[in-house]
C-alpha cells in the first residue's frame, strides 16, 4: 500500500498530451453538454410550436363518441364463421405477398450486392464499370428514398389493383435496401480464400460461390427472415392502396366503422406478426446475430474485429441448429406456395396496356411543377414533415424509455445477485407486458393508427406524429431492448465484486452505454421515420405526403413529380446529417 | 539442339506500390522440374515475387513468361487457364472454413468446372476416387465430410496440399508454408509437397536455409526488391546468409 502511495505520480505529459490529446477542461465539457441539449430540445419546441399552433382547435370533439365506441368494442370481437374465413383468407394473402415481395427483393439483393460490393471485383474494375456503379448506387438511393405506399399508388395508376402491386411495392425498395446490406456483408467476407481460389484458375462465378455462400449463408438466410417480418408489416400497410390482405379489410372496416369487425382484424394482425417476428428472432438467436439491432442499425454497433462480429461472420456451433436448417428447407417450396397463392402474374408487367399507361404516367411526371400555393405551399410541406418527424421520435423516445428497460431480458451477473422468486416471477410479467405492447404498437400499421388518430384530433400535424410516434416507439423499443441486452456487464460485476449495490453499480457501469446506444438508434430511426411520414401524410394527416396523396387522387402528376422529388432531398438530407451525426458520437 | 522453354523467366521485372520497390529490375529463369528455394528477409519482395507468378499482381515493368506465354498480354480467360496449372499454398492456407473438407479439395479443381458444375458440388457433397486419393495420400482420408474449421492446424494444411494434389499444377508456389511451425511439423510440411511437386515446378520462399538445402536443389535470395544471389544450395553459405539478413 505505502509502495504504491510513494510511486510518483504520473506525469501530465504522460497521462494527457503525451497520448496526442489535449484534457478536457470543465468548461468544454458543460459547453457540449449544453450544444447536446440544445440540439434535443430545441427541435421539439420547434416542431410543437408548428403543430399547436396558438388559437386553434386540435381536438375534434365529435369524434370522441366514435373513439369510445371504437374501444368499447374492444372485448367483442367479431367471430362469426363467415368473417372469420375472410381474416384467414386475407391473412393467406398478405403472407403470400410478404413472401414474394421478400423473394424478388432479395434476388435484387443479392445481384446488387454482388455489384456493389469489392470484394467481387478482382482488381479496381475499369472506369464502365465503376461509372455503371455508380449509378447503380444513385438508383439504389432513389428507389429506397421512396416509401413502399408511394411505391404502391404509382403503380396502382399504371396496373390497377393487381397484385403485382403489393409484390413490386415490397420488392422494389425492399431490393435496393438488401442490395446495400449484401454489399456490405459480402465486403465482410476475409478475401484470402477467394484469392486464393481466382489465382488458382476458377471462374469468377464459381469463386465467389464457393467463398461467399458458405460464409454468409447464416446471415442471409437469416436477413431474409428479418426482411419478411418486415414485409408483413409493410403489406398489411399496403391494404390502404386496395390490393387485398388484412390491411385493405381493416381499412375497410374501419371506414364502414365496424369496429367488432376492426379488433378482430387487429387481433389476426398482431398474431401474425408475433408468429413471423418469434421466429424470425429465433433464426436470429441461432444464427448468432443477437439481434436485429445488426441489420437495423448500419452495422455501426459491433467492432468489426471484435468476437461478436467473428462470431456472427462465422455462423459457428448454434448456426447448424435443427431451426435454421428447417427455416432454410422452407424457403423454396414456401416460395412456391406463396407464388400460387398471391395470383401473381407478370404478364401484366408486358402488357401492351401497361406499356401504354406506363409511357402516359412517364409523360405526365415531367416535367415537375410545384403544387397550388407554389413554394411556399411546398416549404410549408416539407417543414410539417419534418416537424411530424421530430415530434414522431420524441413520442417514440418516451415510449422506449417507458418500455425498453422492461422489455430487456435480464442477464444472471454475479454468484451475489441471486434474487428471490417473487421478485424474478413480477420482473419476467413485466418483461412479457412490455414486449407485448411494444409488439402490438408496431404491429398496428402507421396508417391505422393515424385514422384512429384522426377520429379525436383534427388533420394536421399532431395526429400524424402520434400516429408515427407510436408505431415507431414499437420499434425503437425493441431495438433498444434488444442493444442493451447485449451491453458489455463486465464494468457492473466488477462495481458488484467491489461491493456497490446492484442498482447503482447497473446505473454507473450500464446506463452511459446504453444511452449510446438509444441516441444512435434514436437518429436512424429519425433517418426512417422522416420517410414515413409520407404513409400517415396519406391518410390525411399533414406534410409532403398529405399533399401527394392529393395531388394522386386528380391525376395532377407534374407536383407528384416535384414532391417526390422534395420528398428525396428531405431524405436524403436527413440521412446525410444523421450519419455524420451518429459518426460524430461514435466511441 | 534448343533448351526446352523455361517454366519462368523474369527480364527486368519490377513492382512498385505507390512509392514503395517491392522488386526491382529482377531477372530469373527456372527450368521445368526446378525446386528453387527463395530466400530473403521480411518485405525482401518474396510474396510479391510470387503473387506475380500466379498472376494475381501483374509487373510495373520488365517482362515475366510463365509456360512460355507473357503474363501481361493474356487476355482474362487466357490468364485463367493458364491460372489451372499454377498451384499456390501460403502460410493462411485460405481454406474456406464453412464447408466440408471434400468441397475445400474440389476447389483445387474449380478452374476445370463449369458454373453448374461448381454450383451443383456445394450441394451435393459426393467425392470421386480423385479426392478419396488426395486425401489418403495425405494423411486424411477420414476426413473426407468433416467440417474444414473443426480441423487443427495440421489437419489444415494437409487438406490444401490434398487441394493441390487434385489440382495437378505443373508449377507449385509454395509462400512461407512453414514459418509459424515447429522444426517437427515443418518438415513434415515439406515432406508433403513432395508428393504434387512430383513431376512439377516448386519455388518456395523460407526463412530456413537448412530446409532449403535439404528440399531444394537452387536457393535465390532477395534484398529490398533486388535479386543478390542465386546459386545452388550445396553452395549456400554463411556469408550470403548474412548478407541477406543484416538490416540496413
Amino acid at each position: 500500500m505505502s509502495q504504491l502511495l510513494e510511486r510518483a505520480p504520473i506525469p501530465a505529459d504522460a497521462a494527457g498530451r503525451g497520448s496526442g490529446r489535449r484534457p478536457a477542461t470543465r468548461r468544454q465539457v458543460m459547453l457540449r453538454r449544453l450544444t447536446g441539449l440544445l440540439i434535443v430540445v430545441a427541435p421539439i419546441a420547434w416542431a410543437l410550436h408548428r403543430a399547436v399552433p396558438a388559437g386553434t382547435d386540435l381536438v375534434n370533439r365529435g369524434g370522441l363518441p366514435l373513439l369510445a365506441a371504437l374501444f368499447g368494442d374492444i372485448l367483442h370481437p367479431a367471430l362469426d364463421p363467415t368473417f372469420l374465413g375472410l381474416v384467414v383468407h386475407a391473412a393467406g394473402v398478405t403472407l403470400a405477398f410478404a413472401a414474394v415481395g421478400t423473394v424478388g427483393a432479395l434476388v435484387i439483393g443479392m445481384l446488387g450486392g454482388l455489384v456493389l460490393s469489392d470484394v467481387a471485383w478482382r482488381h479496381r474494375p475499369p472506369w464502365p464499370v465503376r461509372m455503371i456503379r455508380l449509378l447503380l448506387r444513385l438508383v439504389l438511393v432513389a428507389v429506397r428514398s421512396v416509401h413502399e405506399l408511394v411505391w404502391a399508388l404509382l403503380f396502382v395508376s399504371v396496373l390497377g389493383l393487381d397484385p403485382l402491386v403489393a409484390v413490386l411495392a415490397i420488392t422494389l425498395p425492399f431490393g435496393a435496401q438488401t442490395a446495400q446490406v449484401f454489399a456490405e456483408m459480402f465486403d465482410g467476407v476475409p478475401p484470402g480464400p477467394l484469392r486464393a481460389l481466382r489465382s488458382a484458375g476458377s471462374r469468377p462465378t464459381s469463386a465467389l460461390a464457393y467463398t461467399l455462400l458458405p460464409k454468409s449463408a447464416p446471415l442471409l438466410l437469416s436477413y431474409a427472415f428479418y426482411r419478411f417480418e418486415c414485409a408483413v408489416r409493410s403489406t398489411v400497410l399496403l391494404g390502404v392502396v386496395g390490393v387485398g390482405g388484412l390491411g385493405q379489410e381493416l381499412v375497410v372496416s374501419l371506414q364502414s366503422r365496424n369496429w367488432n369487425e376492426v379488433w378482430t382484424l387487429v387481433g389476426a394482425v398482431l398474431l401474425l406478426s408475433a408468429l413471423v417476428d418469434l421466429w424470425s428472432t429465433r433464426l436470429r438467436t441461432d444464427m448468432a446475430v443477437v439481434s436485429c439491432t445488426e441489420w437495423s442499425g448500419g452495422h455501426e454497433q459491433r467492432d468489426p474485429g471484435g468476437p461478436e462480429e467473428e462470431n456472427a461472420m462465422r455462423g459457428t456451433g448454434r448456426s447448424r441448429s435443427p431451426w435454421a436448417r428447417w427455416s432454410a428447407w422452407v424457403v423454396l417450396p414456401g416460395f412456391v406456395v406463396a407464388w400460387l397463392a398471391s395470383d401473381v402474374s407478370l404478364a401484366g408487367l408486358t402488357s401492351p396496356r401497361t406499356q401504354q399507361l406506363t409511357g402516359r404516367l412517364l409523360d405526365d411526371l415531367w416535367p415537375p411543377a410545384l403544387p397550388a400555393g407554389g413554394w411556399p405551399a411546398l416549404s410549408s410541406a416539407v417543414l410539417d414533415t419534418l416537424a411530424m418527424a421530430v415530434l414522431a421520435m420524441a413520442v417514440a423516445v418516451a415510449i422506449t424509455l417507458m418500455m425498453a428497460p422492461l422489455a430487456t431480458t435480464p442477464r444472471r451477473g454475479t454468484s451475489t445477485d441471486r434474487i428471490p422468486l417473487a421478485p424474478r416471477l413480477f420482473r419476467g410479467l413485466l418483461w412479457w407486458l412490455a414486449r407485448a405492447l411494444l409488439l402490438v404498437l408496431r404491429s398496428v400499421p402507421p396508417t391505422v393508427w393515424a385514422v384512429v388518430a384522426l377520429l379525436v384530433l383534427f388533420p394536421g400535424v399532431l395526429p400524424g406524429a402520434l400516429a408515427l410516434g407510436l408505431y415507431t416507439g414499437g420499434i425503437l423499443g425493441r431495438l433498444v431492448a434488444e442493444a442493451w441486452e447485449s451491453v458489455d456487464t463486465r464494468a457492473r460485476d466488477a462495481l458488484r465484486h467491489a461491493g456497490v449495490r446492484r442498482g447503482t453499480a447497473t446505473l454507473i457501469a450500464t446506463v452511459p452505454p446504453s444511452t449510446h446506444q438509444l441516441l444512435t438508434y434514436t437518429l436512424y430511426r429519425f433517418e426512417i421515420c422522416v420517410r414515413e411520414t409520407a404513409v400517415v401524410g396519406i391518410v390525411g394527416a399533414a406534410g409532403l405526403g398529405r399533399l401527394l396523396a392529393e395531388n394522386l387522387a386528380v391525376f395532377r402528376f407534374p407536383v407528384v413529380t416535384a414532391l417526390l422529388a422534395a420528398s428525396f432531398a428531405v431524405s436524403a438530407a436527413t440521412e446525410v446529417i444523421g450519419r455524420r451525426l451518429r459518426r460524430a458520437m461514435r466511441p | 539442339m534448343s533448351s526446352p522453354t523455361p517454366v519462368v523467366k523474369m527480364s527486368g521485372v519490377g513492382r512498385s506500390f505507390g512509392g514503395h520497390r517491392a522488386l526491382d529490375g529482377v531477372d530469373l529463369s527456372v527450368p521445368a522440374g526446378e525446386r528453387m528455394a527463395l530466400l530473403g528477409a521480411s518485405g525482401a519482395g518474396k510474396s510479391t515475387l510470387l503473387s506475380m507468378l500466379n498472376g494475381s499482381l501483374m509487373a510495373s515493368e520488365g517482362v515475366l513468361e510463365v509456360f512460355g506465354q507473357v503474363l501481361a498480354d493474356l487476355s482474362p480467360s487466357a490468364l485463367r487457364k493458364l491460372q489451372c496449372r499454377i498451384g499456390t499454398v501460403n502460410q493462411r492456407l485460405d481454406l474456406i472454413e464453412q464447408v466440408r473438407v471434400l468441397h475445400n479439395v474440389n476447389a483445387g479443381r474449380l478452374g476445370t468446372w463449369s458454373t453448374t458444375r461448381a454450383l451443383v458440388s456445394l450441394i451435393r457433397s459426393r467425392a470421386d476416387d480423385e479426392v478419396r486419393s488426395a486425401l489418403h495420400n495425405v494423411g486424411m482420408g477420414w476426413a473426407l465430410h468433416e467440417r474444414t474449421e473443426r480441423l487443427s492446424g495440421g489437419e489444415r494444411q494437409r487438406v490444401a496440399i490434398a487441394r493441390l494434389l487434385v489440382q495437378q499444377p505443373d508449377l507449385i508456389l509454395a509462400d512461407e508454408p512453414v514459418s509459424s511451425l515447429d522444426p517437427a511439423r515443418a518438415a513434415e510440411t515439406l515432406e508433403l509437397l513432395q508428393a504434387p511437386a512430383r513431376g512439377s515446378t516448386l519455388i518456395i520462399s523460407l526463412h530456413q536455409p537448412e530446409l532449403a538445402r535439404q528440399y531444394c536443389t537452387r536457393a535465390v535470395g532477395l534484398r529490398e526488391g533486388r535479386l543478390v544471389f542465386d546459386v545452388p544450395t550445396a553452395e549456400l553459405d554463411n556469408a550470403r546468409l548474412a548478407d541477406l539478413y543484416t538490416l540496413p
